[in-house]
């Protein structure tokens, strides 16, 4: 990837990309001989499919409450981008199941946990109802802190080239990862237009960071326990996850926790993380981007 | 435009259909519904329900409720959300700066600091008429108290460029959004910028940021003629041995591939031109040996074949009609402006609306067969046959 001056890009117009990948290659442990940092990162296509289908119902209800047509038109061009991410994760899932390992038990409780738990509530007053939205835009916002954070290190992880991962599982990590990185301040921007407090912010990463964590523990579990080819023969702990991101096959676990810590700052701001011209120069170049643009 | 001569004979609908075929149905597609009315089993299949998910669920049904008392609302005390004002500016500059070229410089009338903004950026103009047209920033960011645009004279265009060119003079006002930028500048190392026509306006930024620091730049500048093409001066003072110019009368249209004839392997091609000549630029690009391919995305695909047809809002609903030139979209928006939207272009299905009654021609390449079966429309790109009712879920 090329190396590009680290400014601040401000109003970028957001608009949805498509895509094309072909998932026929792609074999069940994509980091060779890494089932635990391939079953780690797969973790992603189990939450995100359901995660950003709850991101996209809960910004559509946020819309009638934006009075900036600036960041109205930005909160459309999320929607829009998020729904494409969506999609390409949900491919993935389908070439899991084709190879054996089933993730259904554990994508019915993230629908439950989305749809059910997060989802909306019947029985709410307005006001109440107004609250739940902007609530749940603070949970968004603080998701969207790691998605940045994630997608910045995609962006930057030369160890998975030379673990020679797969080119096209590479590139819908880095292209998705990009577009987070691009639209990072969209879902804070929406927050604090909405609630400028402090508290709120606060309140959004209380629920949402452990959360974020504790579903990635148990999702690693459950893929290397239902990968047929382990049986049950690797068990996941805080020690190998270090040994890994030390091969920078992973994200440190310590630098995600700090990152979640900034976003606790007072004067944090998401394009303070992140580069949009590192970004928007690999959504130039995309295999996955350009296939579909042809 | 099609280009297809007016036939005065009435016909039947014949036309062949622009419809698209359904996206493939997976497994775990949109369409399966989970069920949520019943907690989901242990993931490993033990007979216990779930004690995290009995949490959570626990937790959310007394959080929610809770939502709106002290600490858990709003603080009323803050200000309401606000929304950030367009710019009011003076016409500063109106001259001719090459054939049906005008440029136009817009300051703020107390002379104020504008707004910054970064190479590839926009404006959108709210002319008297009440048209919007975008234009993109084409003199220098550093400048904190000018925008400069430069607008061709399109004579059978929607009359946006014409208002421009003849009725906006020296010292009018104009409502201006403030910047925004589809088309930013990343600054690689190796750079190949490539403009049709008016199409150098975002580019002639770019350019100056990257001699400024110090890039390895090239630029080529395609038109009609010579007179037609604006900046030529300014871009050869800039860097005389780093631009091109080519022109049609003399060398003909140019292909991708001549215009591409300059990238090196890594280079960032940036392109703005007209949209054959981008389609041009696209279809050469693989087989050039450029890494990446910048072009600025504007929002609807032209609509091909388009037959007037009509909405309706709910069975008792008021009808729209929607002409040959418009998207469904664009017509319900008005209606319903809370309508979310956002490819314009039928991929991400944003819009997705729900149909009660009347055939359409589906255009889309996102919904599956299962959900257009149930009545799901994405009326961006989607349409029905000339005297067609949609009756939409209001």
């Amino acid at each position: 990837m090329p190396r590009t001056a680290p400014e601040v890009h401000a109003d970028l117009v957001l608009e949805p990309r498509d895509v094309t990948f072909d998932w026929s290659g792609l074999p069940l442990h994509w980091i060779p001989d890494e089932p635990l940092a391939t079953h780690t990162i797969n973790v992603l296509h189990l939450l995100l499919p359901e995660g950003e289908r709850w991101f996209i119902k809960v910004f559509k209800d946020a819309l009638p409450l934006i009075t900036d047509e600036q960041l109205r038109e930005e909160v459309l061009g999320f929607i829009g981008q998020e729904s494409i991410h969506a999609e390409a994760h949900q491919e993935v899932l389908d070439h899991l199941l084709a190879q054996g390992l089933d993730p259904r038990p554990y994508v019915r409780q993230i629908a439950w946990l989305f749809q059910r738990v997060l989802g909306e509530k019947p029985k709410l007053g307005p006001r109440q109802r107004r609250e739940n939205i902007i609530e749940r835009v603070a949970f968004v916002a603080a998701i969207e802190h790691f998605t940045a954070f994630l997608g910045n290190w995609a962006l930057n992880s030369p160890g998975l080239d030379r673990a020679e991962a797969d080119p096209t599982m590479l590139d819908l990590l880095r292209w998705h990862g990009a577009e987070e990185v691009e639209h990072r301040s969209v879902a804070f921007d929406l927050m604090t237009h909405l609630d400028p407090g402090y508290l709120r912010r606060v309140r959004g990463m209380a629920v949402s960071g452990p959360l974020l964590v504790h579903l990635w523990v148990r999702g690693v579990r459950f893929l290397l326990a239902a990968d047929p080819t382990l049986d049950g023969r690797i068990v996941p702990t805080w020690r190998k996850a270090l040994d890994i991101s030390r091969r920078g096959l992973l994200p440190e676990p310590m630098a995600s926790l700090r990152s979640g810590l900034r976003y606790l700052r007072r004067g944090y701001h998401p394009t303070q993380e992140g580069s949009s011209a590192q970004a928007l120069s690999y959504l130039a170049s995309s295999p996955a981007a350009r296939a579909a643009a042809r | 435009m099609n280009g297809h001569p007016m036939k005065k004979i009435p016909k039947k609908p014949s036309t062949p259909s622009r419809e698209t075929a359904p996206a493939p149905t997976a497994v775990f597609g949109r369409t399966t519904q989970l069920d949520v009315d019943n907690p989901p089993p242990d993931l490993y299949g033990r007979p216990q329900p779930d004690r995290f998910m009995r949490a959570v669920t626990t937790f959310s049904d007394l959080y929610t409720p809770a939502m709106g008392r002290p600490l858990l609302r709003r603080n009323p005390r803050l200000p309401a959300p606000r929304a950030r004002a367009p710019l009011s500016l003076v016409i500063t500059g109106h001259r001719a700066v090459a054939e049906e070229v005008v440029e136009l410089r817009l300051a703020d009338p107390s002379g104020d600091r504008l707004p910054s903004w970064q190479p590839g950026a926009h404006l959108r103009l709210i002319l008297p008429s009440g048209r919007e047209r975008h234009y993109s920033l084409c003199g220098d960011p550093a400048d904190r108290t000018t925008y400069r645009i430069a607008v061709r004279r399109i004579a059978d265009g929607g009359g946006g460029s014409r208002e421009i060119h003849e009725e906006l003079h020296l010292g009018a006002r104009l409502t201006v959004r403030r910047p925004r930028n589809g088309f930013a500048f990343c600054g690689e190392p190796r750079l190949l910028l490539v403009a049709g026509g008016i199409g150098i306006t975002p580019l002639l930024p770019m350019a100056r940021e990257a001699q400024r620091r110090g890039l390895d730049w090239h630029l080529v500048h395609a038109g009609r003629s010579a007179a037609s093409m604006p900046f030529t001066e300014e871009l050869r003072a800039l860097a005389p041995d780093r631009v091109s110019f080519r022109t049609e009368d003399a060398e003909g249209l140019p292909t991708g591939a001549e215009l591409l004839a300059a990238a090196r392997p890594g280079t960032a091609v940036y392109c703005c031109g007209p949209t054959p000549m981008l389609a041009a630029v696209q279809a050469a690009f693989e087989a050039s040996p450029a890494a990446a391919l910048h072009y600025e995305r504007f929002g609807a695909a032209p609509i091909l074949d388009g037959r007037p047809f009509t909405l309706q809002l709910g069975q008792e609903g008021p009808r729209l009609p929607v002409p040959a030139d418009r998207s469904a979209l664009d017509v319900l928006r008005e209606a319903r402006p809370d309508l979310p939207y956002s490819c314009h272009q039928g991929f991400c299905g944003t819009c997705r609306v729900q149909l009660l009654a009347g055939t359409p021609e589906h255009r889309d390449r996102r919904l599956t067969a299962e959900e257009r079966a149930s009545g799901a429309l994405l009326p961006c790109v989607s349409r029905a046959a000339e005297g067609e009712t949609l009756v939409l879920e209001d």
